[in-house]
Parts: C-alpha cells; structure tokens; sequence
C-alpha cells in the first residue's frame, strides 16, 4: 500500500513486475536504497537503475496488473466434506496455483497443506536481505492466514504431507487424512547436506524460517562467518553477509567460485567483485567435518588437514527433492518429481507438481521465473479449461551478485569451451556455440 | 477384580500338550504355508469360538501356547529366518477373529525380539527357544518408555548400580500378557547423584519378582492379562540385561516393533469385512447407501496390507524415511480398523449391536489399536519431528563473534 497519494495528475501509482525475479516495482513505494524517492514513476526510472533483487534492467519490467480480487469464500468452520483440490506447499508454487485456480473459479474447494505456518515471501530476496538491513517481518508480504482468507482456501499450517494413495485419491498428513480430486505437488526442495555437516551446527537458507534463524544469531553484532559451497547461493549470501559487515570466508571446492556455471575469464571477474566488497575466497577446499569447540564457537576441518574457526557456518551445498513421499506412492521420480513437460502431470492419477520438487526430462529447474506459468496450466487443466500448455525454456540465469552481476542465457553446457566475445575492464562478453550455432551467452 | 492366578486357566501352558514340540524346530517344520495354514485353523476354530470370553476376561494361554507350536510367534526371529511378513499375517489372521488375541501375540513377538537381538547368551539360548514355540510367555512394559523417549512423559522406573548389576523400582500401568511365571521386556532410567538420569537399561523382568497389582476395567480386550506392576528394590543382574545403554537398542527396534503391530489392525479390518459381507445378501438393497461400502474397505486393505509386506522386507532399516514410511502405515492401519469397524455395525445394524456380536466387539478392538503405544496422536507427532529440518539452536548462548 502506497502511503503518498499520486499529484502529478497522471493517474494512480502503477506497478511494474520484474519478469526475471517477481519483484514488483511500486511507483508509490519507489526504491530509496537504489536512489529512487516514493512517487518516482517508472518512466523517470534512469535507464541504469537495476532490480535491487536481481539486477536485470528496466527493460526487464512488464506493467503489472493486480488481479480483480475475487470475493472470499466462506471459510468452512469444519473440515470440509466435499473433495476438492488439494495443494502440498506453502511457498510460492503452493500459493501460486491457488491464486491461478481462484483467479477463474470462486467456490472449488481448496486445502493448502504446508509443513511451515505459510508465510507469503519472496524467497529470491532471502539471499540479499541481510545486507539491504531486512528483518523477517519485512520480508513476509502476509500471513498465510491472512492469504487463506483472502482466496477462501483452507490452510493446514505446521502439517506435513506423510503418505499418498494415489488409486484412492487419499493424501495422509499428521493432522488427518485428506480426500481430493487433484492434488498438486509443491513443496520444494530441501538442502542437500553432506554427512560431514551436523545439520545442528550449520545453516542452511532455504526458507523464509531458517532465514529468520540465522537472521537472529547474526543480529548481536558482526560475527565470523563461513561459507561452504562457492554456487549461486553461496555466492549471494558471502557478498550479502560481507555487505551487512560479517567477516566471510567463502569456501569452494574448485579454484574459483561457480566452477560448473562459469568459464575461467568469467569467475575470475566474480572472484575480484567478491573480494572488493570484503569476502575472502578459499578455493580448492573440500570440507571434512564440522564440530564445536568448548569456548562456543565451531571448528571446520578440511581436506587437507588444515582448520578453519568460525562463529557461524552456512552451508550452500545444494538442494535435493525430497522423494519419500512419491515414491512410496509409486510415482516416477528422477531426480525430482518426474512430470510432462507441457502439461506438468505427474505419473499417477489427476497429480501435478510444480516449482523446485519437479523434474523436466530428469532435470531440475529451480527458478522463480517458470512458476507462475508452470501454476497457470495446472490451474487451467483442473478447472477444465484450455490452455496451450507450459513451454518449458531455460531461464535466464542472474546472479544477485552487486559487485559483480552476472548474467547468462541460453542453456550453457559444462565443460564446452567459452569464446570470448568482448573484454574490457567494464564488460565481458563470451558464448557457447554448438555446430555454429549460439547456444549460451553470458555478460559479466 | 480376579488374581492373576485365578486368570491362568488350569489347563492352560503349553505342558499339558501331549506332545510338545522339539526344542527348536527346523525351517522346514515351520514353513510359510504351513505356519499361515496353522494360524488359520486356530484362529477359525477354537479362537473364533473364544472370541466373546476373551474380550470379557479369559486370558487365552491355551490358544497362545498352540499358536507357538503352529510357529506363529516366532517366525520374525533372525533364527527362523527374520520372517517378518509372516508374522504380520499370522497376527492378522488371528485378529480378524479375536483383537486381543492378535495383540497379545504382539506383545509376545516383540518380548522374543528383545531376547535375541540382546545378544545376551543367557536370553537367546533355551529361554528364547521356549518363548518362541509359546512353551513360556512374556510381554512388553515399553508404553512408558517409548513416550519417555519421545518426550511426551517421564520415566516411571528407576535403577541404581550396585555390584553386579542394578537395582529397580517404581511402578508401572498397564502391563499386557504377563503373570506369575511369566516375564516381561522393560526399561529402567538409571540414576547417579542428585537423581538425575544417566541412561536407561532394558532388562527381562521376571514377573514373580514384582507385586501384580489389579487394573480397573477396560470396556473390552479384558483377556489380555494387563496389569500395574509395582517394583520394590528388584535386583537386576548381567543374566537379565538385554541392553544398557537402551536407547541406541530401542532405535534399532523401533521400525520393527511398530511394524509388527500392523497386523492387529489388518485383522480387525479384515474380520469388520467379513461382518459386512456376511449380511451383504439380506441387507444390501438398504446397505448400498452406507459409506465404506465392502469393496472400498477391500480395496484399501488390499493396498494397505502389501505396503506393510513390502516395509516387512527390512525391518531393520534405519533410514528415517524408513521410519516414518513404517509410521505411516501404522497410522492408517488404525484409522482403516476404525473406519471399517463402524461401517461393519453400521452394515448390520441392530443385529450387530448385540452385545454376543462380533461388530460391537470390533468396534472396542479397533479403538483399542487406535489408542495402544504409539497411538494415532503419538504417530502423527513423531512423523511431524522426523519430517523437521534440524537447525542450529544453541549458538545463540555460546560462541564469540
């Protein structure tokens, strides 16, 4: 809500929709940490300014419309009887099919089932929230219950989805056994922690919650922080810990950081903006155990025999599907929930999945841009509506790195050579080409 | 309220059989056709007979002690070839006519389970051998300590180290298929200065060494000889040790403890079905407009009972999903036996509410299963905690920046 009323008489405040991210540019709010005051209108935006979440440029913003709101249904005092949809997760994905679902239909019956109390975030802005001075009620955009209210859905907060009968259409969840006609699968991914962690002595920053966490262990003052995992989130989180005045150490397994991701000349640019905002990069680093000494304070042991003290450790190792649930139901998984790619069905009976639990063609893709899309086919196949189908691209990968942003697009290959397209000290530019063709580009 | 000896039927242990059984019998006596096709008969004859006495207080140990001699509680045992499938479908045979029989074959399966994987000779040698052809019978004092574990109350009894072993007291409620002669798996929080506990032991605890108090009435499953036991300075010695500490043996245990539960559930299910299809010809042109009709029931027990046999195969696995796949079966087990039980009355109608009948009775049983460690609630929060992401806590006490 935009507390300065509009005066320059061109209308209310209009909203502008980052399509890399999902932030949303309000024109009453402004962005006074990039220089923006409230009242700044997209148009007056300078043509340098950047999604203070992402770094994609104005060019990347759409005009956003807030959706008609739809009148509430009641809220069912008691459990309703009647079958209806049934949503696992209450992160973007699980609230993104309800809104697409209750943008065309009012009164289908909807319970969202989520192992968190339902907190509507921007789960990208988790990784540059501690620099930007965020807290976590800064970061929440609203309840769930206050979300539930609003689209008339029934929310089942602090409940975890136990088993599935797919043939029966029965979803078991620690507070009761629940009928549906569709289910949709959204309940993410969970870090991916090695056996040498004690997941009691490391953070791991995939929710709105264990952000909060650390957030409260962080805020008695700057602390020693390390870092163990040198990828997109690694990455963020040692430049964003740096920026809120922690001293980070960023721990990778490869020479330079992002070794899967980025060509030599491209890393190496990502490591210099890293160690200009203070992070301090060990790379070939292979980490072997973690405890905590009697003063408090917690030990990592490397590879190599050496040590490395540290009054807080996050761990940045990556992120696994969880597949208990589907494969006990005897759903395809492949490294995540296997679904089809223009429909997002899953192999069993009316069940769908979307977000970071599905994989396409056995690969993940954890991305914030596909979801919205991803949750609008799902809902126009429940409600029996036509739809031409999720087009599954790449998206475009950015890294919220400040001091060093850098960009790729396309579907860059591993170990394929780089070509330097352009390199200056302000620019670089290289692609990937297959058979001639560009196939991946990136721009540091 | 009776004595425990007036319970124990005059004919009852296995010694009046004429011809007791070897003292081990080999695999090929207790085959899986064999053991299945004994239970059966047992459980069709003589113990659908009983089913009425041993809910209103007959203790059945002259059933038990021929469903040891058929193989029934003791084919899950590593020495017979760790059958756990097997057991779980002799269990539910046997519960689909008699609940209590089913669960005092639980409690005698996971006593015997205790005794061999203690790997304490003096348990898993001629004592373990009579428990599992049902010669001698044992059960489980775990209810306290397992919610003990799980934080929800706290330890009742206590051990203090003298020479040679421990010394125990306290009390504890509700305490199935024990009496005199008999014995019990049971866990003791040992305590050092200031009463503080230290660790647990779990140890046989023979009966005649403890005072048997009377429980008051439960409203069915009387014949299961459920009593308080009240410890008084009790010596425990090496011989009775089955694990110290107990807490890495109990989580060794657990998936396979719970899961042989299953098959009470299984069994209460299966006998409400028979209720319903036994009335199917006379009252299904009115039936028809009952939930949970026969073949929903069917076809979830179906799907049901070959999850359990599927997670039979390793008992032993450790991995949490393991665990909380086990958990969840168990869960279902008890709110598919509540769900068919009063569809069953609901089937047969008055003719069910009789008090002779079997469908009332069932519907005490599957409440019975539904309430027994780990109870529905119990399984729910458990599988809410595993399911938990573990975040670091207490740093926020200690560490310097």
């Amino acid at each position: 809500m935009s507390l300065l009323e509009p005066t320059d008489g061109l209308g209310p405040w209009n909203q502008f929709l980052c399509r890399a991210c999902g932030l949303i540019y309000d024109e009453g709010e402004g962005d006074p940490d990039s220089g923006l005051p409230p009242g700044t209108r997209f148009a007056d935006i300078p043509e340098d300014w950047a999604c203070p979440i992402c770094g994609v440029t104005k060019s990347d913003f759409e005009p956003y419309q807030r959706r008609a709101p739809v009148a509430p249904a009641s809220i069912p005092a008691a459990p309703q009887r009647r079958a209806g949809v049934v949503i696992v997760g209450g992160g973007i994905s699980g609230w993104s099919v309800a809104e697409a679902i209750r943008a065309e239909n009012a009164t289908i019956p909807i319970t969202l089932v989520t192992a968190c109390d339902g907190s509507l975030y921007h789960k990208p802005e988790l990784s540059v929230a501690l620099g930007r001075g965020l807290s976590p009620d800064a970061l929440r955009r609203e309840t769930g219950v206050t979300a539930a209210a609003r689209l008339g859905v029934r929310l089942m907060a602090d409940t975890v989805a136990v088993g599935l009968s797919p043939e029966r259409h029965s979803l078991r969840t620690t507070r009761g056994t629940l009928r549906y006609t569709h289910l949709v699968l959204a309940h993410g991914a969970r870090p991916a922690l090695p056996s040498s962690l004690d997941p009691a002595l490391c953070w791991r920053v995939n929710d709105l919650a264990a952000w909060s966490g650390l957030h409260d262990e962080l805020a008695r003052g700057p602390r020693t922080v390390a870092v163990i995992g040198a990828g997109m989130v690694g990455c963020e989180m040692a430049e964003d810990l740096a920026r809120a005045g922690h001293a980070v150490t960023l721990l990778g397994a490869a020479t330079l950081p992002l070794p899967d991701l980025l060509p030599e000349p491209a890393a190496r640019r990502l490591l210099a903006g890293l160690q200009g905002v203070g992070v301090r990069y060990q790379g070939d680093s292979l980490v072997r155990g973690l405890s905590r000494r009697p003063d408090g304070g917690l030990t990592i042991t490397l590879a190599d025999g050496t040590s490395l003290a540290a009054a807080t450790v996050i761990a940045a190792t990556g992120l696994a599907a969880p597949s208990r649930l589907v494969r006990s139901a005897g759903l395809a998984f492949d490294h995540g929930i296997a679904v089809d790619p223009t429909t997002l069905r899953t192999s069993g009976p009316d069940i769908f999945a979307l977000g970071d639990c599905i994989s396409i063609e056995g690969r993940p893709c954890r991305f914030i841009e596909p979801i919205g899309r991803q949750a609008a086919v799902i809902a126009h196949t429940i409600l029996g509506r036509v739809h031409p189908g999720y087009a599954h691209a790449a998206p475009v990968i950015r890294l919220k790195t400040r001091s060093a942003p850098i960009a790729l697009h396309g579907a860059p290959v591993a170990g394929s050579p780089w070509h330097v397209v352009e390199e200056s000290e302000h620019r670089l530019a290289m692609e990937q080409r297959h058979d001639g063709a560009v196939t991946a580009w990136l721009a540091a | 309220m009776p004595s425990a000896l007036a319970l124990r039927p005059a004919h009852a242990p296995a010694c009046s059989a004429a011809d007791p059984p070897p003292a081990r019998p080999d695999a090929d006596e207790w085959t899986d056709a064999a053991v299945l096709a004994g239970t059966t008969a047992i459980a069709d004859g003589a113990l659908k007979a009983a089913a009425a006495a041993i809910d209103g207080g007959t203790y059945p140990l002259d059933i038990m002690a021929r469903l040891g001699a058929a193989g029934a509680l003791g084919v899950h045992l590593d020495r017979f070839g760790a059958r756990f499938g097997l057991a779980v479908a002799a269990m539910q045979a046997a519960s689909r006519s008699c609940g209590a029989t089913g669960f005092l074959m639980w409690c005698h399966d996971v006593c015997g389970l205790y005794l061999e994987q203690s790997g304490n000779p003096a348990l898993s040698g001629a004592v373990l051998d009579d428990h599992a052809a049902g010669r001698t019978f044992g059960g489980t004092a775990l209810s306290n300590p397992m919610k003990a574990f799980a934080g929800i109350e706290p330890i009742l009894l206590r051990a203090r180290r003298v020479p040679g072993g421990y010394r125990v007291s306290g009390m504890l409620p509700w305490v199935s298929h024990i009496g005199p002669g008999q014995y019990c798996g049971a866990i003791a929080g040992v305590t050092g200065a200031g009463d503080t506990i230290s660790h647990e032991i779990m140890f046989r605890l023979d009966c005649d060494r403890a005072e048997l108090k009377p429980c008051p009435h439960f409203s069915g499953m009387e014949g299961t000889s459920t009593w308080g036991v009240r410890l008084d300075d009790v010596f425990v010695g090496q011989d009775d040790i089955i694990a110290d500490p107990a807490r890495p043996f109990i989580g060794r245990i657990r998936g396979a403890f719970i899961l042989l539960q299953c098959g009470m559930g299984l069994g209460v299910a299966e006998g409400s079905l028979d209720d319903m299809l036994a009335v199917e010809e006379a009252l299904g042109h009115v039936n028809q407009y009952l939930d949970d009709r026969p073949e929903t029931i069917a076809a979830e027990l179906a799907e049901l009972r070959a999850r359990v046999m599927r997670l039979a195969e390793t008992p032993y696995d450790g991995a949490p999903d393991y665990l909380i796949d086990v958990l969840d079966a168990r869960a279902q087990v008890s709110e598919l036996a509540l769900r068919a039980s009063q569809s069953a009355l609901l089937h047969q109608g008055a003719r069910g509410y009789l008090m002779s009948a079997a469908p009332q009775r069932r519907i005490r049983e599957a409440h019975f299963v539904a309430i027994v460690t780990p109870a529905i609630k119990h399984l729910r929060r458990e599988m809410a905690r595993l399911s938990q992401e573990i975040l670091p806590t207490g740093s926020l006490q200690g560490g310097r920046p």
